[in-house]
């Protein structure tokens, strides 16, 4: 080796350290006060360890005891988390299946070169608004606003139909829940799926529509074909949003998920556990499944964008 | 199999529509269309006219040639005729029926995109036959029709794979295929061979006026490529900063250009203009350049008196093929001799300007290079044009 | 009729049902918070009475009801919440990005290692790591810490993803190389040049991050719970489980009024960017 392939090599070495430098606290801080955590969590659901009252029990190692606690049947017959996963599973269903055909149908229309949808900026400005919304005030806002005493049910009142309580039915709540969802998503879906449209050879929407394709075959036979990565993409990216709901059905209901916990969600569950008794075996345990739930539905995300490259 | 015709078209941009976001992370970046930056389109308080006063009168089975510069013109023009883009003024008549707002799926029209634009999640049989699957035709015909054409277009061993797995030559040969299958009214091209390498290219070229005989329809072809233009179109149209030109056969627009633009872009080498003088005497006309004083033919002379054209400075026009070295005449020096085998090209200096000449080589090769000639011309070819307004004066 | 005439009327009948879809969807996006807005300026006494679409005079008097409230201190949460959030958002963006460039710029050993590891981790819940991190808040002794929910922002996945994208795409290491003959340190480098160029990434990212933080309530809802520390939150979740017979709901709108303005203000000012921001960094480009 010369001296001068020798010097450079020197050179980038220590340009290496720059890099390790700068990733530095970003990997210190992810540690200690994520991963850390993380594994923490998995260590402590193999472990029976909760406050009953003041009096601490535990640690004591019981294998997947935890587990086994969390799948058997209560009182009634019913296994508490697969109810909790199933009304996490419909109130996803309920807010996204709206929230898709809406978003699909809002993207169309901005991005359609025949319709020429004035005022886009504001539209997209207003539907993407709910967004931001603290979850937590939203649920509060549509509690007082659909209370028994509130202005939907005087509204009702005046349009000489019956009052309804809204917050007492199955139907109603898990309607509402998911009419928050829908509204703080469908904004946010629509300009990811524009952007999608956009990204798509204008030429062939063109070529469809000259090769006699109607408007409806154009969308069967062109856009949604060529949008599939981005629609799977954005639909397990929702799902796995899905899965950790929390904010609106906790707020809405009080954490009670009335009625008789048909709008409680796993990480309900999972706060149920955690307040007041710090039950970190539970609630450890409620964690690995959320983990491997939304674990799988990451790998088919990435199996299905990188299968287009 | 259907007459066109394009009533005072005229398309303008707004200019809120002019710099739409085309900007997506999910995809590649959108190539913006350069038509409207380059050229000196006029602008309004509506916005940018692209197109207008465009009148043409396209008859059944036609080959007509759009041509023209980036940016002229011709691409929208071709789009409004498809129904891609909205035209802002004027009417569009295809047998004789309105059709401005005319879906492009109901106007009977087939179209081959610039980059083929070819569905890449279906087969080349599939890409060829969707149109006719629209229509709904029945199986067996679409079958034997999709067959017909891949066998015209030489492509029936590639129909089962997709359009990633072809070469540039074969996708243009599937686009092609894929309007010709279904008998259009209207075959519009959107430059199809300009991305094409030169050598597929003219192969291409003759492949289209092969293609032309064997399906009857009305085509509409736009290109920047003015050998595409002579060689392809029954008459061409040739088209700047949203105005036409010229319409006329490729001869006579080769011929008699009816002005200096016109005369630069068709013909190659271009055209070499010179400052002149043309003088009327009686019923004659000469043209004086330097030391040359050279009488028009009558054609032209006739044409020059029919419009009382006077004595005036002129723009002379001369095509390169057209100069003649003699003994004397316009001085000229010789900068650059290129022997392209049958002739040679001169790159000369001839009062102070370029000038290119073509000279035939006849057996024996003369070495120009560097030496001092005389060249002049023929009354016949002279073109004069206007130095106020850059008109052919025949005109 | 004929075919032109045919195509002009579907055209405009499609366009009408467009625009109608889009206003209906646009009303229900505003309607629940003008009705927050309406109800916010009425007395209790005018809530429960008749619903009126009028707006009421007791707006004053209802902010400074919620405002001096003895139980629910609604300015000392948005204080705390602020604080939380504007740190957050400083350390996040400036890390992430130091991060992003410390993996764009040069060549390790661990790069692709350290690229791979945050991209994988980016999707999993935070909810994950919360059993634990609660565990330990309690063992040594940091509930009621607000730098406990402030520090662990340094280390955010996603935003490096984003810078990482933004820098792929504008910033060539020539320009680096450049500031390296010119006898520029690395780190210098980094704070003068680098960060400059990611302007626009930086402010998108700072505004989502903010608004992520403002709105965050699941682990702040189980680490702060003394009145003093609470963020504004956990204090809208605890109008919950006020007593309604007894509540003022005049009041309570504009509680809520209140948790949601700060970053409505942000984004009336800002949702063109912000919006933009949306679409960039969000799959791989």
């Amino acid at each position: 080796m010369d001296k001068a392939a020798k010097l450079s090599k020197r050179k980038s070495v220590s340009y290496a350290k720059w890099g390790y430098l700068f990733i530095l606290p970003f990997f210190l801080v992810y540690f200690v006060f994520t991963l850390y955590p993380q594994l923490l969590t998995f260590y402590n659901s193999l472990f029976e360890n909760y406050m009953d009252g003041l009096t601490h029990v535990g640690p004591n190692f019981v294998g997947l005891g935890n587990f086994v606690k969390l799948f058997s049947p209560d009182a009634t017959g019913s296994i508490t988390i697969i109810k909790y996963f199933g009304n996490t599973v419909v109130l996803w269903i309920l807010g996204a299946l709206p929230q898709f055909i809406f978003a699909l149908i809002l993207a169309l229309f901005f991005t359609s070169t025949r319709l020429k949808i004035k005022g886009q900026g504001f539209f997209k400005a207003v539907i993407y608004m709910p967004n931001l919304i603290m979850a937590a005030a939203f649920a509060m806002l549509i509690f007082g606003l659909f209370g028994n005493t509130g202005p939907i049910n005087k509204m009702l009142v005046a349009a000489n139909m019956p009052t309804f309580d809204f917050l007492a039915e199955k139907i109603s709540v898990r309607g509402l829940i998911a009419l928050m969802n829908f509204l703080m998503w469908f904004g946010n879906t629509t300009i990811l799926l524009m952007a999608g449209i956009q990204g798509i050879d204008e030429c062939l929407f063109e070529s469809a529509r000259i090769d006699g394709a109607s408007s409806t075959r154009v969308f069967f036979d062109v856009t949604l074909p060529l949008l599939k990565p981005i629609l799977v993409y954005v639909a397990i990216t929702s799902m796995i949003g899905g899965m950790q709901m929390y904010d609106v059905p906790q707020v809405l209901t009080n954490g009670y998920g009335m009625p008789d916990n048909t709008s409680s969600t796993m990480v309900m569950l999972l706060n149920k556990y955690l307040n007041p008794s710090r039950n970190y075996g539970m609630s450890g345990a409620i964690s690995v499944i959320l983990f491997a739930i939304t674990g799988i539905l990451s790998l088919i995300v990435l199996k299905a964008t990188n299968k287009e490259d | 199999m259907s007459d066109v015709q394009l009533k005072n078209i005229m398309k303008i941009y707004p200019y809120t529509e002019a710099k739409k976001e085309k900007k997506s992370l999910f995809g590649k970046k959108k190539e913006e269309k350069p038509e409207h930056h380059t050229a000196h389109l006029q602008k309004t308080e509506k916005g940018v006219i692209a197109v207008q006063q465009f009148n043409l009168d396209i008859k059944d089975k036609e080959f007509i040639v759009l041509v023209g510069p980036s940016g002229c013109g011709k691409s929208t023009t071709l789009r409004m005729v498809a129904g891609l883009e909205e035209i802002s003024e004027g009417e569009l008549y295809i047998d004789g029926e309105l059709v401005n707002v005319v879906e492009p799926k109901d106007r009977d029209i087939a179209m081959v995109f610039q980059n083929y634009a070819l569905y890449p999640h279906m087969t080349v049989y599939d890409n060829m036959a969707y149109s006719l699957k629209i229509k709904k035709l029945p199986k067996d015909e679409i079958d034997r029709k999709v067959r017909e054409a891949a066998e015209i277009l030489d492509i029936t061993q590639y129909l089962d794979r997709k359009p990633k797995a072809l070469s540039g030559g074969q996708r243009q040969r599937v686009a092609i295929g894929r309007a010709i299958v279904r008998d259009p009214k209207v075959l519009l091209m959107d430059e199809p061979l300009s991305n094409l390498d030169a050598k597929l290219r003219n192969q291409m070229r003759a492949e289209i006026i092969k293609l032309r005989q064997r399906i009857n329809t009305t085509f509409i072809y736009v290109t920047h490529d003015q050998t595409e233009a002579m060689t392809l179109g029954d008459r061409i149209v040739v088209m700047k900063d949203g105005y036409i030109q010229q319409i006329g056969t490729p001869q006579e627009v080769f011929d008699h250009p009816r002005n200096l633009f016109v005369a630069g872009f068709i013909g190659t080498p271009a055209m070499n203009t010179f400052d002149a003088k043309l003088v009327k005497e009686g019923d004659k006309y000469y043209v004086e350049i330097e030391n040359e004083k050279v009488e028009l033919s009558k054609e032209k002379e006739e044409r020059l008196l029919a419009n009382n054209v006077e004595s005036q400075d002129v723009i002379l026009g001369i095509r390169p093929d057209h100069i003649q070295i003699t003994d004397k005449g316009i001085s000229g020096k010789v900068d650059v001799s290129e022997l392209m085998g049958t002739s040679s090209h001169l790159h000369m200096t001839v009062m102070g300007k370029d000038c290119i000449a073509i000279i035939p080589n006849n057996g024996e090769t003369v070495n120009y290079m560097g030496k001092d000639i005389h060249i002049s011309f023929n009354g016949n070819v002279a073109h004069v044009f206007s130095k106020a307004d850059d008109k052919n004066l025949e005109y | 009729m004929n075919n032109n005439a045919k195509a002009k009327s579907k055209l405009l009948l499609s366009r009408t049902v467009a625009y109608l879809v889009l206003i209906f969807l646009s009303v229900l996006c505003l309607f629940f918070f003008y009705l927050m807005i309406l109800n916010s300026s009425h007395s209790n006494f005018e809530l429960q009475g008749s619903f009126t679409f009028k707006f009421g005079k007791f707006f004053a008097d209802n902010f400074n009801n919620a405002w001096n409230d003895a139980s629910i201190k609604i300015p000392r949460g948005m204080l705390n919440s602020f604080l939380i959030a504007i740190i957050s958002a400083v350390l996040n963006v400036y890390f992430s990005a130091l991060t992003a460039y410390g993996i764009y710029a040069y060549d390790f050993k661990l790069k692709k290692i350290a690229d791979a590891f945050i991209i994988a981790v980016m999707m999993i819940p935070s909810q994950v790591s919360t059993v634990g991190f609660i565990q330990l808040a309690y063992k040594y002794n940091l509930t009621n810490k607000l730098w406990l929910l402030i520090v662990p922002s340094i280390a955010g996945p996603a935003t490096y993803f984003y810078m990482k994208q933004y820098l792929k795409a504008t910033l060539p290491l020539e320009i680096v190389e450049a500031a390296r003959i010119d006898g520029s340190n690395e780190f210098v480098t980094f704070n003068r040049i680098v960060l400059p160029v990611m302007k626009p990434a930086i402010a998108v990212q700072m505004i989502f991050s903010f608004i992520a933080s403002w709105n965050n309530y699941f682990t702040p809802s189980l680490l702060l719970t003394k009145a003093e520390y609470k963020t504004v939150p956990i204090m809208i979740a605890q109008l919950r489980s006020a007593d309604y017979s007894k509540f003022d709901l005049g009041k309570m709108y504009m509680f809520i009024m209140l948790a949601i303005l700060p970053v409505m203000i942000v984004y009336i000012i800002l949702s063109k960017s912000i919006i933009k921001g949306v679409t960039s960094g969000s799959v791989k480009g």
